[in-house]
This record gives C-alpha cells, structure tokens and sequence, in this order.
C-alpha cells in the first residue's frame, strides 16, 4: 500500500519529465541537446585529462607519489560527501518543506512517512546527480592510471550511490529536527544560516591549509611533517571513510574488502530509511504545518525609504526600489550572497600569497602577464555572478509580471531599467578585484589603466547578455527562478559570454605585449604597430558598444513575442 | 470609452476570438459572459495591453493600444483574476510601486494610499508583507492600486473570485459610483448574478465570437425567454449555438 503510495506521489514527476521532453520541438529539442550535451562533455573530458596529468605526476614522485593520490582520493571523497550533504540540506528545505505543492499533497488520504519517503527519493536524485556526473572524471583517471578492472567500476558507482543516500538521509534528518526547533516564522532564515556557514567555512578551511606553503622551500620541513601526518587514517564512524575504502579496496584489486565497506554503506542506509520513516511520522507533518507561517523579516522597518532613488522618475524610481527589496527581503538570496563574498575573498587572497619572486620568469614580465590574464579570469567570475543575479532578474518577476505588462512601462525601457540596476553592483565588484589584484601584483600603471578600462567598458556587455537572455528565456512559473541558469538559456549566456570574453581578449593580447615589450625593452613603437594597436581597441570597443545593444534588443523582442 | 474593432486572436492554429467589435461608451458598465474557455480572459488580455492581437484594434479613450500602448494604458486600471504580486512588499510599499509606475504626485500619496487601504479594509495590513496575505486580501488590494491612479477606464477580469460577501457589495457598489463619475467599467464574470445587478449592458462571448449583447431586456428578448433570468438567457444562447456551458 505504502509502495503505491509512493509510486503514485512520484508519477507527477515523472510524467512531468516526459511530456516536458515531448514538448519540445523536434529540431530545437535537438539543437538545446547537443548544446549542452557538448558543453557537458568538454567540461568531463577537461576534468579527465587534468586529473590525468596529476596523477602521471604524482605516480612519478617517488615514495611520496602513492600517497599524494591516496589523500586526493580522500579529500575528493569528503568533498562530494560534504557537497552531497549541503545540497541535500537546501534541497530538503525546499522541497519539504517550502514548495507550492505541498498544500495539494497534505491534503490526499496518504501517509506522512510516505510523502516524506517519496519527497526524499526526489531530493536524493536532484542533490546528487550532478555531482556523481561531474566527479566521476576523477575516479576514471584513478582507472586509467591504475587499471584495477572493471570491478573497481562497479564498485565507484555502487559506493556513491550508496553515498548519495546517505547524504540526503542525513540531510533530511537535520532539516527535520531544525524545523521544528527554529520558530516557524524563521524557517526561511536557515538558508542565511547555511550561507554564513559556508563563508565562514570555506575562510577557515584556506587558512587552515596555506596551500601558498607548498611553493615555499623554507617551509619544506613543515611540509614533510605534514605529508606523514596525510597517511594517518581518516574517522572510521564517517560514511565518506566507507566509501574511500571500498574504493581503494577495489582499485588494490581486494573484492571482500570492497563488498565489505559497501556493506557498511547499505547497512548505513537500510538503518537511516527506518529511522527517517519513524521520525517522519512523529514529526515531519508537524513541521510542514509549521513552515505555513509566513516568514519574519530579518530587519524590520516601517516604510522603508530608499534616499538615493528618491531623485528618479515614477517609473525608475518604482522598479528600482521593488527590486532592491524583494531581492534583500527573500532570505534565499543571502546565502548566495555570503557564498560570493567568500569567492572573492579566496580570489584576491591568492593573489596575495602568489610566490612571484620565486618564480624563473623575470617578476615584471610575469606580474604584467598576470594582470592581464586575471582580467579573462575575473570577467569569468563575473559571468559566474552574472549568471546567478542578472540572468534570472526577469524571470524573478515570476507570475507578478502582469503588473508590468498591464502597466504605462515599454518592455524596453523595462529591460534598461533591470540592466543599470544589475550594471551597478556588478560594475563596482568587478571594478573592486581587478583593483585589488593589480595592487597586489604590483602591475604597471599601463596595465592598471587598461584592466580598468576593460573594465568599464565589459562589464555592460557581460550584464546585458545575462538580462537580454534571460528576458528572451524567461521562466516565470518556475518556483525557484534563480535556477533558470542551468536552462538552455543559461547555457547559451554562459557560452556567448565567454565567447565575448575570451574574443576581446585574444583581440588585445597582441597590442598589449606590444606595448609592454617595447616599455620594457626602452624601443619606441612603430607605426605599423600604432596602427595594429589602434585598430585593436576600436574592434574591442565596437563589440563592447554591440553587446550591450544587441542582446537588449533581442531580449526585448523575445519577450514582447512571448507573453 | 473602449472601441473594440474587428479583435482576432489566434494561438496556433486555435482561433481564441475572432472578429470582435464592441463600443463601451463612457460610464457604462458592460459585463461580459461566457463558458470556460470562450475568449473572455484573451480579450481582456489584449485592452489591457498584456497580449498583442493576431488583427484588429484595441482604442481606449481614442487612443490606440497597438500604437500608443504607454498613453493607452496610463488610462487603465486591471484587475486580473488571479491575484499574482510581489509577495515580498508591503501593502503600502506596492501601492507606492505602482504610483510611481503610473508616474502619479507623490504630493499626498500617503494619505491617499492610506484611504484607498481604509475602503478596502486593508489598513491594518498596510505594513505586513503581501506574502502574508490572504486569495481576498491580495484581490482587495490589487483592486485598491488599480484605481489608485484615477483610470477613465477599468478592465476586470472576475472581479468577485475570492471575496467575501461584504467585500463583494461594497465592491458591487464601488463600481456602480465609478460609473457615476463617468468611469467606464469592463467586466469578465462568471457570477451571473453580478452581471445582472451590476451591467447596464451584456455580452456573450462564446467559442471567440461575440453571440450576443445588449440589456437584459434585449438579451432575453434574443433568447426568446420572456421574464427568465440571465442564467436561463445565458443557457439559452450557449446551447443554441452548440456547446456545453
């Protein structure tokens, strides 16, 4: 009966699934497959073969080599444990707890245990999925290097399955307990718990490691101690351990060993179904009926006014100050937040502790190559971010943009509005780590000069791809719109934002070693160079004018058509 | 006034309204009926702007929402619905939104905003976030930012779903002084029984196309049922044209 129940609460999905699958046009069904298919792919095949490279490398390190790639394996492993966990927790959240169709689900003559038990296969496949997908590349070089067979396999996709599982039971247990511990007006918060935990997390975790150490000789003596201190062995209570050692066991070829561990594993997940089905009846349905309560605000003020926009027109005025608030008002954004400032954190802090001085290459070549490569790589980030905030902005509007629609605004003017809002922070955070890492990199003024021209002139091409997109491929009914990143209109941003990016780029590099040769060289440029230099920046400055212009332009169309 | 010329709205190869011409003169309010499914949700869709017709024209005051959609619109007050919002604003800070959207004077704007909330029984929620709200609630208040900027015109898309029966009399009353001052009201409803009490003039929208208008008196007189209610007129003209309500 319970099984039915089960198998009836997940058919929706699954239906879903399939008729979304029929949906789609036949030949644009095929286009949006092989888009991201390929981008899959490059990205597998890429992890493949620098894992690959590492382990030749490690393997040709003598004593050291095999335990180099042991604790890889290991570190691997605790991290697709404590992802799977993390992801589990904000997927249980949602779906537990906080999704629309809950009311509808509640309502049906079914068993809490097996709402909660259908709703947890659900969460399992959504929180692990990817990350199985994209960390196998690792287990497969650990194959190829090794060559253990095709029992070794069998035995990575059994053991992280089972891993998976294990994740997400714990994952669920947590958010049971903390929903009913928290009050129910601050269930939403915990996603700004969860997103402090992960900055403060990840800032201990680098000053923990000093990863900077390992290029400095002086410390070598304290890098032994530490390599000895790898081999101990990790906690043989943790679920991650069980799973390292079925692998390791089926990579030394040991099968009883390998069957052993995976026992563990399943046994581990056999013991956490029941406890979960018993806490589920006692507590889950007492939990949803809580989470009905809606949220509180984290700062509460009466009518808020904002004083720098008060000086915009109605409209301007209207849209900008909607914006800031429900964006700060909807406590899922904090986490992302939070996460971000961690990023760019860890991203200026590397520059910091680069060990330039020690390197071969002459420090002012390398400091002027860096500065200009850190400007690819921090307009990547900004794709990233990009990608999160400004890509999903018209589809945040969800099912209130009728209001829009209805209202004396054009959608272009619309368009423009969300694209200087989005321009501004992301102009200022851009602006911020490309100062700050040519500070530290003690670049010359040509090179400081130039990153923030680029600057100045990319940021609105990268930000109006991502609204001009996301307004040509908006979700409005989706119940987590900040996802529509991971559609085929995500994916197309991301592409043609890197395409644009890495365009500009090798457009500049030329003219700027020209440039930077002839300084150091003390040789004045000639006029052929001049021309070429000249020729280069006007390119560049052309398709930073047309990429604000033409994705807005094509967003707006898109979206007059499709509503 | 809304002139309605020859409106065709196709989605594929479904025909949602076909070739609907209607005038609604200033201060009236015209009610417009039909089955699930006639059009009547489209066509609203299309005066107000949120949906371009496949052909014909939308005119509202004069004005042409094809060509002139933001001076068309400024015109309008909607209603939808389905009451869909910011859920993270304030009753006040959405009411402020869409002021400001409609580019209103800000001069006095809290009073006013603040009586509108009082008539429609919002102002001791005006500062809880609309996610807190109730299906009426939400539907009061998008009621209360529709009118706020003064509309010659007011398009309503079932006015009554979601209300209780306080609020739908004190709505029912609301639009008849609208039409007083000369406002002109457009309503989709399902509630025959508004469409009776409150139109001076009916529509029947059935399969896209416009069967019949006018009184009720005219309306019964084109069904041939002496003395019967809009109920039996609306079931008369629906089934004579060949379909289930």
């Amino acid at each position: 009966m319970a099984c039915n129940n089960i198998q009836t609460l997940l058919k929706p999905r699954w239906w879903g699934t399939l008729n979304q699958a029929r949906g789609e046009k036949r030949k644009a069904g095929i286009v949006k497959f092989m888009i991201i298919g390929g981008l899959g792919a490059a990205f597998w095949v890429g992890a493949l073969l620098i894992c690959l490279r590492m382990l030749r490398y490690f393997s040709g390190v003598e004593q050291l080599g095999d335990i180099l790639a042991w604790k890889f394996l290991s570190m691997v492993i605790v991290t697709i444990f404590s992802l799977l966990i993390f992801s589990s927790i904000l997927n249980s959240l949602s779906k537990l707890y906080l999704a629309k169709d809950l009311k509808l689900v509640h309502a049906m003559p079914v068993e809490g245990y097996a709402i909660f038990l259908a709703r947890w296969m659900e969460i399992t496949l959504d929180s692990s999925w990817m990350v199985i997908l994209f960390t196998l590349p690792v287990f497969v070089s650990y194959g190829v290097v090794y060559d253990p067979g095709v029992f070794f396999y069998i035995t990575v996709v059994v053991s992280l399955v089972l891993l998976s599982f294990v994740a997400s039971a714990l994952g669920a247990f947590v958010v049971m307990g903390v929903v009913i511990l928290v009050p129910a007006s601050r269930i939403r918060t915990i996603f700004v718990f969860l997103g402090l935990s992960v900055f403060i997390l990840l800032y201990v975790v680098l000053r923990i490691l000093r990863p900077e150490r390992l290029v400095d000789p002086d410390a070598f003596s304290a890098t032994l101690f530490y390599f000895k201190s790898m081999t101990a062995p990790s906690s043989a209570f943790l679920p991650s351990t069980w799973c390292y050692d079925a692998v390791m066991a089926a990579l030394q070829g040991a099968a009883f060993e390998a069957f052993f561990h995976m026992g563990l594993l399943l046994s581990f997940v056999l013991v956490m179904i029941f406890v979960l089905m018993f806490t589920a009846d006692l507590i889950y349905f007492k939990g949803v009926s809580r989470a009905q309560t809606s949220a509180a605000r984290l700062f509460v003020k009466r009518r808020l006014e904002l004083p720098l926009i008060r000086r915009f027109s109605g409209p301007v005025k209207a849209l900008v100050t909607k914006e800031i608030k429900t964006f700060f008002r909807d406590q899922t954004q904090w986490s992302q937040l939070f996460l971000i400032g961690a990023l760019m954190a860890i991203y200026i802090y590397n520059f910091k502790v680069l060990p330039l001085d020690r390197s071969p290459i002459k420090t002012i070549y390398l400091q002027n190559i860096l500065s200009f490569l850190n400007m690819g790589l921090a307009f990547f980030v900004l794709t990233a971010i990009t990608g999160r905030f400004a890509f999903p902005a018209v589809s945040m509007e969800g099912e209130a943009i009728w209001l829009i629609r209805s209202s004396p605004v054009s959608p272009r003017s619309f368009l423009w509005i969300k694209f200087l809002m989005y321009l501004a922070p992301l102009m200022v955070l851009t602006l911020l780590l490309i100062i700050a890492t040519n500070i530290l990199l003690k670049a010359v003024p040509f090179m400081k000069l130039l990153s923030c021209i680029n600057t100045v002139l990319m940021v609105p091409g990268v930000v109006a791809l991502g609204v001009g997109l996301g307004a040509a491929f908006p979700s409005f009914k989706s119940e987590n719109p900040a996802q529509t990143v991971t559609s085929y209109g995500g994916l197309l941003f991301m592409v043609y934002s890197a395409i644009f990016i890495g365009g500009v780029i090798v457009l500049q590099a030329g003219p700027v070693y020209a440039v930077l040769a002839s300084r150091f060289r003390g040789v004045d440029l000639s006029g052929l160079t001049v021309s070429w230099i000249v020729l280069s920046f006007t390119a560049s400055f052309f398709i930073c004018i047309m990429m604000v212009i033409l994705p807005l332009r094509f967003g707006e169309k898109r979206l007059v058509k499709n509503l | 006034m809304i002139e309605l010329k020859n409106l065709t709205k196709k989605y594929g190869k479904f025909m949602a309204v076909e070739g609907l011409s209607l005038v609604v003169p200033r201060g009236e309010i015209f009610g417009f009926i039909g089955p699930n499914g006639a059009g009547k949700t489209t066509t609203i869709s299309m005066m107000a702007g949120i949906l371009v017709p496949t052909s014909g024209d939308v005119s509202i005051c004069g004005i042409d929402m094809l060509t002139s959609p933001r001076e068309a619109k400024k015109k309008i007050g909607y209603i939808p619905d389905r009451p869909y919002l910011y859920e993270k604003l304030t009753a006040m800070e959405f009411l402020k939104f869409m002021g400001d959207l409609y580019d209103m004077d800000s001069d006095g704007f809290e009073h006013r905003a603040e009586s509108s909330l009082t008539k429609f029984s919002l102002l001791d929620w005006a500062d809880e976030l609309i996610e807190s709200f109730s299906h009426g609630m939400k539907q009061r208040l998008i009621m209360a930012a529709a009118l706020m900027h003064d509309p010659e015109v007011v398009v309503v898309d079932e006015p009554m779903v979601g209300l209780d029966p306080i609020a739908i009399k004190m709505v029912k009353q609301l639009l008849r002084e609208l039409a007083a001052k000369g406002v002109t009201i457009f309503m989709s409803t399902h509630t025959l029984q508004v469409a009776q009490d409150v139109c001076d003039r009916i529509g029947v929208i059935h399969r896209g196309q416009l069967i019949a208008k006018g009184t009720i008196g005219q309306l019964r007189s084109l069904a041939s049922s002496d003395g019967g209610d809009l109920e039996q007129v609306f079931m008369i003209l629906t089934e004579e044209k060949g379909g289930g309500v």
